[in-house]
């Protein structure tokens, strides 16, 4: 492919750098949770993060260089192997605290389900765009896109990881509604959804009924479940306007905090870094969201504003539902935050969705050959 | 590939823009929502929950659980729990750490104790996590400690069970030990079930069945005071205990052969034949295993891991010696087998066998004369040997030998077992990139050379042939049981393979065997008994190979470090035999002297103890008949 000079001229360095600014943020403070004392399990975790970050920024470099709508013509084939991948959890795959959510290769653990999170959306993307109409969509038309997300969101229920599940029907209803729908099909599933719910409960792994109830009511299991929301709760609440300071977190350094590296890294931070911290976190995350909303509008094509529209619900969503849940307003459910929480496979599939909101921001004024 | 050539976005702007305006809003609004909710919290709710976070606090505990017991073949327990009291400190607030640690220390001081760890200095931190400062105290300690507890803030007495190890340096690498959990195992812990602090297996049975017994750690959630003192327990999950392990091993045999072993270094390994369960295991020199208890003391720890006798490792399983003459069974075995002589052939033997431009020794300088299989096993001939090896050729020998279960672990259900190692053409070829050198055949064929074995390896080939010819696989683990004794496990003889041999094969092997002991110029006659009931072979392992001549032999003697290691292994009654044992004794001397004996008194206690529970049933019945005979009258 030749060059083009317009595509460095319009490389967004504004969301590369909001991009490293909070993934700095994030290195800072998983550092922070694992500095505590006794706890040298830990303590490396942060270099770990960096490495992804590192890894992630390759892929970035990687993904800018293919033209977003050559990528898009294997969206299929993408989505394939990702559901293989699916298949190969459920079958072969490593399971930890009751879920069977990794694959083992070559002592890297890799967690498939991250990855479907981008898969859907570029299979979507790539659905709607060669299925244009001009009117809003019927449940008919509508049927296709429903198992594309219904295939990986039964394997991913299977695990059992619900909140990664829920995210992708957050992530293609959000597209669904955006892309148009008929007002009486959209009545129609919606109540549809709303005969099914009740008898979902049925589904449910008694852990997920557990945390469901006992965010409804907290304080009646405050050893089990309900000590990460109070634990939660009453770390953030003690970081008061200013902060405890870096470092000096009592609930994080003196373990009162579940998982504080991972869901709930959040915690850690509005402790140490109060009100204020928070505030201009919650800013950055919305200016990111906003920024990535403005690339989709701008965008070349219907495929690019999908593909772009899609990413930024995906990133919406992960921060709602995770500082939802932290701050105790919604029940604990398996999702990271993105950028802050520690992980590897969920940091290289952000990056690789950053990779491709740069793509389609830096192709906007090409016209198609 | 494109449909919508030359229209700028493709899409119909209008449309979209007034969407995005509207997610626009969606999103701003929500993020708001989680922004006002954080301004409730810290803000609003921020002095009471800072509170709340700085005096609490309800702190969740940890209550580790029992581990399982261990108890032998007939229920007797091996190991058991007690408990261990630990000072742990909690420091309540920064300003009075320093005047807790002079007042500790100087109570302790007027009893001229110590605390193991130091009372860590608070630096600029204004919080850290509770310490353990002396673990396993003694009685004196505790008592010092409880009756000034008002002086003592957050200082505090723990109770943390313990193991007990009641059969102590006997069952020392058997049962194992068991430890704090270190980083390392730590990091290796994926599915990060573990955590810091925890006691897991960390060398025989406890680290194999570690997941049984370990059991599941409870939590408790208690309040504490401003002095870090408890007030209540708000909440309470109980901790499961490990499950209770009985092992195929009889303890009372295990002690005599401990004994019998006396002050000797080396092994002993007895298996019950006819299905492979495992009845005594024991390894010299030994340790004391209760060292470990709440940690081992770093001295101690020093003192084992370096002495030159590895009192650590369990030669049972994982010591590798030269087989020597008890390895002439599966030369034997190959050769007939394989129809390359008859229990007829002969050879002459006057004492040594020249080949190329060496000579092999017999052991017997003097010569056997002409002897045939039978009397060749019986006296053990080197030179009858040599000439078997050489006609089978090192390559079927090794086939038969590991048909035999050699030069493989056996599988036995105890960490770090060692292969041993069976040496084929190909197998030099690779390792040391060398042909194979007709020589070697002839150390081999008498066990010598790179021919190694472990005990349980040993015992097991020839508990093979007393049982007509099943390779089972040895086994310690009889069953595993819920603490409150419902059955969750029983393991059954788990068969490996069958030997290649015919019937006739065996008999010929075995009737030699039992010649070894009972007939006349037989080298293992310490084991002939009235019942005239046992079958076994000597061995004695050259601890330098080959060359040897003269003045090595004579220099041999002089050092013990060079004596060589006594074998022998045997199985009994004659027929259905029910009893095999190996033994091992380093630098002790010859088989049928130093090694056999000890064999003896095995089988004599083996057979006296059965006796006598016979007896302890007959009299009952006999009572019965009498009484029936009593009310006929």
């Amino acid at each position: 492919m030749k060059f083009d000079r317009r595509l460095f001229f319009n490389f967004d360095w504004t969301l590369l750098v909001l991009i490293l600014v909070i993934s700095v943020i994030g290195i800072l403070n998983i550092y922070s949770a694992g500095n505590s004392l006794a706890n040298f399990r830990q303590e490396t975790l942060y270099i770990k993060q960096v490495q992804w970050i590192v890894l992630g920024l390759i892929l970035i470099g990687i993904v800018i260089c293919i033209d977003y709508r050559f990528i898009c013509r294997f969206a299929y084939i993408i989505y394939a192997i990702s559901i293989l991948l699916l298949i190969v959890v459920a079958l072969y795959g490593y399971a930890t605290h009751g879920s069977q959510r990794w694959i083992v290769v070559g002592g890297f653990f890799f967690q498939p389900s991250e990855l479907v999170k981008l898969t859907i959306i570029i299979a979507l993307a790539k659905y709607f765009d060669d299925h244009m109409t001009e009117r809003s969509y019927s449940l008919k038309e509508l049927l296709m896109p429903f198992i594309i997300v219904l295939i990986p969101f039964l394997f991913i229920l299977k695990q059992p990881d619900l909140g990664t599940a829920l995210m992708l029907i957050f992530i293609a209803s959000s597209v669904c509604f955006f892309i148009g729908i008929k007002w009486r099909s959209l009545l129609l599933a919606v109540s549809g959804v709303l005969i099914l719910v009740p008898f979902s409960w049925f589904f449910l792994k008694d852990y997920q009924k557990e945390r469901i109830m006992t965010f409804f009511n907290p304080e009646d299991d405050p050893l089990g479940a309900g000590y990460h929301i109070i634990q939660s709760i009453i770390a953030v609440g003690s970081g008061g306007i200013f902060g405890k300071g870096y470092l000096k977190g009592t609930q994080t350094q003196l373990k009162f905090l579940p998982v504080q590296q991972t869901d709930f890294v959040f915690s850690v931070f509005a402790e140490e870094w109060g009100f204020l911290g928070g505030l201009i976190l919650m800013i950055m995350f919305l200016i990111l969201i906003l920024w990535c909303l403005k690339i989709a509008m701008n965008s070349r094509d219907l495929l690019g504003l999908l593909l772009s529209f899609g990413i930024t619900m995906l990133i919406f969503w992960e921060v709602f539902v995770n500082v939802g849940m932290v701050l105790g307003m919604l029940p604990v459910v398996g999702i990271p935050l993105p950028f802050l929480s520690y992980g590897g496979s969920s940091m290289v599939v952000l990056m690789t969705t950053m990779g491709l909101m740069l793509n389609v921001s830096m192709r906007r004024f090409i016209l198609h050959p | 590939m494109e449909k919508r050539n030359g229209q700028l976005n493709g899409h119909d702007p209008g449309v979209f823009r007034k969407r995005f305006k509207i997610v626009f809003a969606v999103i701003s609004i929500m993020i708001c929502l989680l922004i006002i909710r954080m301004w409730h919290l810290q803000v609003l709710r921020g002095d009471e929950l800072k509170q709340r976070s700085e005096n609490n606090s309800v702190r969740l505990r940890k209550i580790k659980p029992l581990r399982g017991l261990i108890l032998d073949t007939n229920g007797q327990v091996m190991v058991d729990n007690q408990p261990s009291f630990d000072i742990i400190f909690v420091p309540p607030h920064a300003r009075n750490i320093d005047d807790v640690a002079y007042k500790l220390r100087n109570l302790l001081a007027a009893r001229s104790l110590a605390l193991t760890s130091e009372i860590p200095s608070l630096g600029k931190k204004r919080w850290f996590p509770p310490v353990k400062l002396d673990k396993n105290i003694s009685i004196e300690k505790l008592a010092i400690i409880e009756t000034h507890t008002a002086d003592l803030p957050g200082v505090t007495v723990e109770v943390v069970p313990i193991r007990k190890y009641l059969s102590g340096e006997m069952t020392a690498h058997l049962i194992g030990y068991t430890g704090e959990i270190s980083p390392e195992e730590l990091k290796k812990d994926t599915n990060s079930s573990l955590s810091v602090g925890d006691i897991i297996g960390k060398d025989g049975l406890e680290k194999y069945l570690d997941q049984y017994l370990k059991g599941k750690s409870g939590a408790e959630q208690v309040e504490v005071n401003v002095l870090g003192k408890e007030i209540k327990v708000i909440g309470k999950i109980e901790p499961v205990s490990g499950y209770n392990v009985v092992l195929t091993i009889d303890a009372f045999l295990q002690k005599i052969a401990w004994e019998a072993m006396n002050d000797k270094a080396g092994a002993v390994a007895v298996i019950d034949p006819r299905n492979g369960a495992v009845l005594a295991l024991v390894s010299k020199p030994s340790f004391n295993p209760n060292l470990f208890n709440g940690g081992i003391s770093f001295d101690d720890w020093e003192e084992l891991s370096t002495d030159p006798s590895h009192p650590l490792g369990n030669r049972a399983i994982s010591g590798q010696y030269p087989p020597g003459s008890t390895y002439k069974l599966f030369v034997a075995a190959a050769a007939l087998e394989e129809g390359l002589i008859t229990p007829d052939t002969s050879f002459n033997c006057n004492g040594s066998f020249e080949f190329g431009n060496r000579t092999y020794k017999c052991w017997n300088k003097h010569g056997h004369g002409r002897v045939s299989l039978h009397r060749a096993i019986v006296e053990s001939c080197d030179v009858y040997f040599y000439n078997v090896g050489k006609l089978v050729g090192v390559d079927k020998i090794a086939e038969y030998a590991r048909a035999f279960g050699l030069g493989d672990a056996t599988g036995i259900d105890l960490p770090r077992e060692k292969s041993g190692l069976i040496p084929t053409k190909e197998w030099k070829l690779s390792r040391f990139k060398e042909a194979w050198q007709p020589g070697e055949t002839l150390s081999i064929s008498i066990g010598q050379g790179f021919d190694l074995v472990t005990p349980i390896q040993l015992v097991n080939a020839y508990a093979s042939l007393a049982n007509g010819g099943t390779v089972y696989k040895p086994r310690v683990v009889k069953r595993i049981e819920t603490a409150d004794g419902r059955i969750l496990n029983t393991f059954e003889p788990e068969l490996k393979s069958t030997l290649p041999l015919s019937k006739e094969t065996m008999d010929i092997l075995t009737r030699a065997l039992w010649g070894v002991v009972n007939e006349n110029g037989g080298t293992g006659q310490a084991l002939r008994r009235k019942e005239a009931d046992v079958c076994g072979k000597t061995g004695t392992a050259q601890v330098v190979g080959l060359p040897d001549n003269e003045t090595a032999r004579k220099r041999k003697i002089i050092s013990a470090k060079f004596k060589d290691h006594a074998l022998f292994v045997c199985f009994a009654p004659y027929k259905n035999p029910e009893i095999a044992i190996a033994v091992i004794a380093e630098n002790a001397g010859h088989g049928g002297s130093a090694a056999a004996p000890i064999a003896r008194k095995i089988i004599d206690a083996y057979f006296e103890n059965k006796n006598m529970k016979n007896k302890k049933t007959q009299p009952l019945m006999a009572a019965d008949e009498r009484s029936q005979a009593g009310i006929h009258r």
